[in-house]
């Protein structure tokens, strides 16, 4: 549905995002990951066309972003920005009403009861903007943009400044508009967030270093590690433990040992033990975290090749 | 141009400004003392130093240019002259009070950050400059308007007989409804314009300023009698001005330039 293809954006000298390529499918979420001024605003805003890209194209569903297709093409487009954007000295449904108007929408707050709703946004809707606490005013800024019920997402944040009981109600949100086939890529620094909600995680720093699933993404960084809790002291199977593993260690009853492919060895591993009379309680392959695999990702950003 | 869009961006701006009485005090504010000191000028000073305005020949001779047909007394044409000539003061001064909440618009907008969401949506700039000029010239006319109404009562309650009869004419209804309205377009779309390209509301608003200056020496001239516009001058004038803003407004939307706005400004 959305398409970026080596998408480039320079200021000036300086090069925000460079040669950028993915896409977002109808009914997916992509996480868009990366450090302060990696340029996931800049590509969120050269999705929606609100700037132009130094080279590369944005498409959706194959129509061009253009100067001439971007009126029409944001009509079906939300675009959450950084800031929440409102109007002060208009209250939240004054605010949700100028937008309901510019797109054309009739009863929009009968359309919009549900949401406003599950934003908890009901007894706020007369309060003036000013009088909102951050959360609140993020909350009406999610509101505007899924207004028009747009088939597409760009979502600087959503959760940034929100309660997590609010923020689960946001992510189901989602996960809703994702199963009625909405192509939805949100930027996030929160990685607990783009671990639950997204389909794929996109690793962003001026280009992009990885874009896959998040099991997928964890996969990548094995540290082979292995622990093994068996019955009794864990250092009587240390000789067994090492025929097997690179290097082996033991603490009370715990194992500590590193395979060169845990997936294939931890069986020949656990068999070695048995074999030498060790009561197997517990094995646990060392996971890790996205966290992790995006410090790794970023910390080798600038040598990494883009994956 | 989608008018739907542009009625409710107008609605905003009209809702945002009727919220915000701080920016509309300038306009009456001007309005009050461009309303107060033609009266000051005819009817008070001249009763405090007992003089009458006839005493003045220069005024009688000036003044005859808006009663060639001697239908008044001397000091009820001298009265005219000067409430004829305070009308297009009164007609334009609200503007300059306009001008700082104009100035102020898109700059405001963007230092608010209201302006992008509002650029992803599918409003065209001409939509949305149209709706910012219109939202602050609708404001400043009704006060202007309203101005103009205790103007007239003013003059009926202590002008010389016959005064609010002869301003009854072509030309005051020309300054009235086509130089001011015109002249105010003209001033807001340049404030406008100059709150686009400009990354903060004070340098706006100074450099709005300049706008007023033409006005001001139009109106300086008149007072010193250098030369007199006519009903049909000035309808003249008021379509040159319409003219001008047409091309202003099309200059505005060509230099609207949304990205430099969103990743520029600060």
């Amino acid at each position: 549905m959305i398409a970026a293809v080596a998408l480039t954006r320079q200021f000036g000298d300086r090069l925000v995002v460079d040669g950028v390529t993915f896409t977002v499918a109808r009914g997916e979420i992509v996480a868009l990951l990366g450090p302060n001024g990696a340029g996931k605003t800049t590509t969120l805003r050269m999705l929606a066309g609100l700037i132009a890209a130094t080279a590369g194209t944005v498409t959706i569903d194959g129509v061009p972003m253009t100067a001439a297709t971007g009126s029409a093409l944001r009509r079906r487009i939300g675009f959450l920005t950084e800031a929440p954007g409102l109007w002060d000295r208009l209250t939240v449904r004054e605010n949700l009403a100028v937008y309901s108007r510019l797109y054309g929408l009739e009863r929009w707050e009968n359309r919009a009861a549900a949401l406003l709703d599950r934003l908890d946004l009901t007894p706020h809707i007369d309060v003036r903007a000013a009088e909102l606490s951050k959360g609140m005013r993020q909350k009406v800024a999610l509101t505007r943009a899924l207004l028009h019920d747009p088939e597409i997402l760009l979502l600087d944040e959503p959760t940034s400044g929100l309660d997590p009981e609010v923020t689960r109600g946001v992510r189901e949100l989602l996960a809703q508009r994702r199963a009625r086939g909405g192509a939805i890529l949100m930027s996030t620094h929160n990685l607990g967030e783009a671990e639950r909600v997204a389909d794929r995680v996109a690793v962003l720093q001026e280009r992009l270093l990885a874009l896959d699933a998040p099991a997928a993404l964890r996969a990548r960084v094995r540290t082979g590690r292995v622990e093994i809790r068996v019955e009794g002291a864990a250092d009587r199977y240390l000789d067994a433990a090492a025929s097997i593993a690179s290097s082996a260690t033991a603490e009370g009853p715990l194992l500590h040992v590193v395979l060169a492919d845990p997936d294939e060895r931890t069986p020949a591993l656990v068999e070695a033990l048995v074999r030498a009379g060790a009561g197997v309680v517990e094995v646990r392959q060392d996971v890790p975290a996205l966290e992790d695999v995006y410090l790794g990702l970023v910390a080798h950003g600038d040598r990494g090749p883009a994956r | 141009m989608n008018r739907r869009v542009v009625a409710a961006l107008l609605r905003k701006e009209l809702l945002d400004v009727s919220r915000n009485r701080g920016a509309l005090w300038p306009v009456v504010l001007v309005t009050a003392l461009a309303l107060i000191v033609p009266f000051i000028v005819t009817i008070v000073i001249p009763a405090v130093i007992g003089e009458r305005l006839s005493d003045d020949s220069d005024l009688v001779r000036l003044s005859l240019i808006v009663d060639p047909g001697h239908m008044l007394s001397p000091d009820g044409r001298v009265q005219l002259f000067f409430f004829q000539q305070f009308l297009l003061l009164f007609l334009l001064t609200p503007t300059t009070g306009a001008m700082a909440m104009a100035a102020h618009s898109v700059v405001g907008e963007k230092l608010a950050r209201t302006l992008e969401p509002l650029l992803a949506t599918p409003v065209a700039t001409s939509e949305l400059l149209l709706a910012k000029v219109f939202g602050a010239l609708m404001p400043t006319l009704l006060i202007a308007m309203a101005g103009l109404s205790l103007y007239l009562a003013g003059i009926a309650i202590w002008g010389m007989p016959g005064v609010l009869g002869a301003m009854a004419n072509l030309r005051t209804a020309v300054l009235v409804v086509l130089v001011g309205p015109a002249s105010a377009l003209l001033s807001l779309q340049a404030a406008i314009l100059i709150s686009s390209r400009v990354n903060d509301a004070r340098t706006a608003q100074q450099f709005g300023v300049f706008v007023v200056i033409p006005v001001s020496a139009l109106l300086v001239a008149q007072f010193t009698g250098a030369f007199w516009v006519s009903a049909a001058g000035l309808a003249v004038i008021s379509a040159a001005i319409l003219l001008i803003w047409a091309i202003l407004a099309g200059v505005s939307v060509r230099v609207f330039d949304r990205e430099t706005i969103l990743t520029r400004w600060k």
